[in-house]
């Protein structure tokens, strides 16, 4: 019995909370060291997306995908040939202009928006750090 | 803003926590701020000295903040926070001293149970804990500070269930040697300078 009574009391006394003087100190570092920690992920996630658009991109580039797209864009060609005869394709020829793509474009676009995403990321991390 | 400061300083821990699994890193601040003390002080009544103690406090709240969404809220998350730092301090602690908890010899401490030392000054927790051998020590809190049963300290050491009962027993022995003239066994008045 004596025993209980002094392990109760031994549990109290390890409960109980002691004054740091440098608790909000303390409060303070952890909440650094969170924020540092979800700056590092933000910016790791980033970085991630930004490596595996570039290597998408040239995995697409590589794998001949630009000369099949400018294959399909020159039976996209004929089509738009035939539909800017009629009245209507003309319209939308005039606002529109151009006509369909070609791989030239397409790596034009593609170069763009990596450059864009690349500025995205770098613009980021400065406003970050 | 104001308002919102208040209303997290008087929130119940479980409402902080359910915040705070929402990404609301005030309210986690704020749990922080209230079990921050009684972590750090687990830590240094474990065996580790301030600065490192500080820092394992630290990475337990960082683990918390990962795993919070973990926490159910089956018991306190004061005793949550604990166990996690204590699991923290034993994986550092088994790290540096390379230590089998099963091989150290029992040693014999020529203080303890003499009850000398708490007759004429007040001796608390801190002081007490001092005349324990680290293993002692370690054991002691981790079953009455971090709230962990012999079997979870025994499994948490990676050590015989008998050894680390008889480390705790042990321990026990000299606490009581030690405190039983402090009659509230009281360390809250004792302020610690960081």
């Amino acid at each position: 019995m004596a025993d209980r009574n002094f392990e109760a009391r031994l549990e109290s006394a390890f409960a109980e909370t002691p004054v740091f003087a440098d608790a909000d100190l303390f409060v303070l570092r952890v909440n650094d060291a969170l924020e540092r920690n979800w700056l590092m992920r933000r910016v790791l996630i980033g970085a991630l997306g930004v490596v595996g658009g570039l290597i998408g991109g040239a995995q697409l580039l590589r794998s001949g995908l630009i000369d099949r797209l400018g294959a399909v864009g020159g039976a996209w060609r004929l089509v738009g040939n035939e539909l800017t005869n009629l009245p209507v394709g003309r319209v939308f020829s005039e606002l529109f202009g151009g006509g369909p793509s070609t791989a030239t474009e397409v790596l034009w676009m593609s170069g763009a928006m990596a450059i864009v995403a690349v500025g995205l990321f770098v613009t980021r991390a400065m406003r970050e750090f | 803003m104001a308002s919102s400061l208040a209303a997290r300083a008087s929130a119940h821990d479980m409402d902080l926590v359910v915040l705070s699994v929402g990404g609301n890193r005030g309210a986690f601040g704020e749990l922080i701020r209230r079990h921050g003390s009684g972590v750090r002080a687990l830590l240094r009544r474990m065996g580790a000295d301030p600065a490192t103690a500080d820092d394992l406090a630290q990475d337990a709240f960082l683990a918390a903040f990962e795993q919070i969404a973990d926490f159910r809220g089956e018991g306190a998350f004061a005793g949550w926070i604990k166990r996690i730092a204590a699991r923290l301090y034993i994986r550092r602690w088994r790290r540096e001293t390379r230590m089998s908890l099963s091989l150290e010899a029992p040693e014999e401490d020529m203080n303890a149970g003499s009850g000398e030392a708490g007759a004429n000054a007040r001796i608390d927790l801190d002081e007490a804990l001092k005349g324990l051998s680290p293993v002692e020590r370690l054991c002691v809190s981790l079953c009455y500070g971090a709230g962990l049963s012999h079997a979870e300290a025994a499994a948490a050491l990676n050590a015989p269930l008998g050894t680390v009962k008889s480390h705790v027993k042990r321990g026990l022995d000299k606490l009581k040697g030690a405190l039983v003239a402090e009659p509230s066994l009281s360390s809250q008045e004792r302020a610690y300078n960081g």
